[in-house]
């Protein structure tokens, strides 16, 4: 039940951040809402579940993505990995500490996903105007995640899934 | 509890990561292409049916007082406007243009090229890499590489293909290039995309200046795209003598976030 609703959690993620989510942009950038969501459920779930959430929510952006499978299955795992640092040892409750861990996943996220392409010989952005894209989805993918956390916690509470701390 | 946890969660990042990188390394070879073009068309129709419901509640959500038909008639004259630009642009560009060279060159304007009308069903899922997927791939003789244009002037061209679906690089993607020769002045550039508008490294001649209002039109330099497509209007222009190049500001007359059909050119590829 858990494994079905999460990947339903991912699947929609996705498809409303490749289908509708475009048509929100700032400053050059959109909500990446299935970052959002592995960082949410890292958060709640832990990083073990985070680490493989990160797997199939990087493997259904990669689908919609031009160039190999994986990129984005390691740019995601790199941020639930680093927020599941940050979740165990802070407030969980607190609004503050998911909004930065998420902004921090970005940067990590934009990292590793612009290495991974350049190590793969793939094509990468300049690099100001990457920075200048990572800085703008930090705080786009920040403002979002106190609701979109709430949200989830609504649903992992209706569930009854259990929080750990590993 | 905490400290074996701790080496737990290291040991799975790191199996996971390699795992990743492994299955990155292998979807990229040759041999791999056929299937990952197939497991990318794979989520192409429910994408198709998110993109028609996002248009009907659109639709639905516009049908309360004169919304719907203000914004029909504001869509209709956008088309126009876009249209009679276009066409003025490649007046202006006739007038520039060469009738012999562009014989040799062996072009045929606008409607003389074979093409595949697609609809747009997805975006690319971050900013890096600007791109549109859309619902004609291999079967319906879309190739990697071939152009992608709107009635409004360029859009891109397709980089992947799967049997039923296919993605489209944009000029908005920071990895676009294309050449370009400026309607008015006629001088020579390269459109750069970016996440703003797109940006346009014009050569120097002397005699010759950019000026705002022209229009970037693609030149067919380098062989990337043919010759005559409308890229958009130079709306900014910083220029220096120090510097060998003008940089310029070019609005470009599509925009990625509302296409939703678009048109491959399929009997050119680049060369």
């Amino acid at each position: 039940m858990k494994t079905v609703a999460g990947l339903l959690l991912l699947v929609a993620a996705a498809l409303i951040q490749v289908t509708w989510a475009s048509q929100l942009v700032v400053a050059g950038v959109f909500a990446n809402l299935v970052l959002i969501a592995v960082i949410g459920l890292t958060w709640t779930q832990g990083v073990g579940a985070g680490l493989l959430w990160a797997c199939a929510g990087g493997i259904l952006l990669d689908l919609n993505a031009p160039g190999p499978l994986g990129p984005h299955s390691l740019a995601l795992l790199a941020g639930a990995y680093a927020t599941g640092f940050w979740a165990r040892n802070l407030d969980r409750e607190s609004p503050f500490h998911p909004a930065a861990a998420v902004a921090m996943s970005t940067i990590l996220y934009s990292l590793v996903l612009i290495g991974t392409d350049d190590a793969l010989g793939l094509p990468i952005p300049p690099f100001r105007t990457a920075l200048q894209l990572t800085f703008a989805a930090c705080l786009y993918n920040a403002v979002l995640m106190p609701p979109a956390l709430t949200a989830l916690r609504r649903v992992t509470g209706s569930l009854h899934w259990e929080q750990t701390a590993s | 509890m905490e400290t074996r946890a701790r080496p737990r969660s290291t040991g799975r990042f790191l199996v996971l990561a390699a795992a990743m990188l492994g299955v990155a390394v292998l979807s990229q070879q040759s041999w791999a292409a056929g299937f990952r073009g197939t497991a990318k068309s794979a989520l192409t129709p429910v994408e198709a049916q998110m993109m028609s419901l996002a248009a009907t509640v659109e639709r639905a959500t516009a049908i309360f007082g004169d919304i719907a038909s203000l914004r029909d008639q504001n869509q209709k004259l956008t088309a126009e406007n876009q249209d009679l630009k276009r066409r003025l642009a490649e007046l202006d560009a006739a007038a520039y243009d060469n009738n012999e060279l562009r014989q040799a060159l062996n072009f045929q304007r606008s409607f003389g090229h074979k093409t595949v009308v697609t609809q747009v069903v997805g975006r690319g899922p971050d900013a890096f890499s600007r791109t549109l997927q859309i619902d004609r791939g291999s079967d319906d003789g879309v190739q990697a590489g071939m152009i992608v244009v709107s009635g409004a002037g360029l859009v891109g061209r397709v980089r992947e293909t799967g049997p039923h679906g296919a993605i489209v690089q944009t000029l908005a993607d920071p990895q676009s290039r294309a050449n370009v020769f400026l309607s008015g002045s006629g001088l020579q550039g390269t459109v750069i995309g970016g996440p703003g508008a797109l940006q346009v490294q014009i050569q120097h001649r002397v005699g010759a200046a950019p000026a705002k209002g022209e229009w970037a039109i693609t030149s067919g330099i380098g062989g990337g795209y043919p010759r005559g497509l409308v890229v958009g209007v130079v709306v900014n222009v910083t220029h220096s003598d120090a510097a060998t190049v003008d940089a310029a500001l070019v609005d470009w007359v599509n925009n990625p976030a509302t296409l939703s059909l678009v048109i491959v050119v399929t009997d050119f590829l680049p060369s």
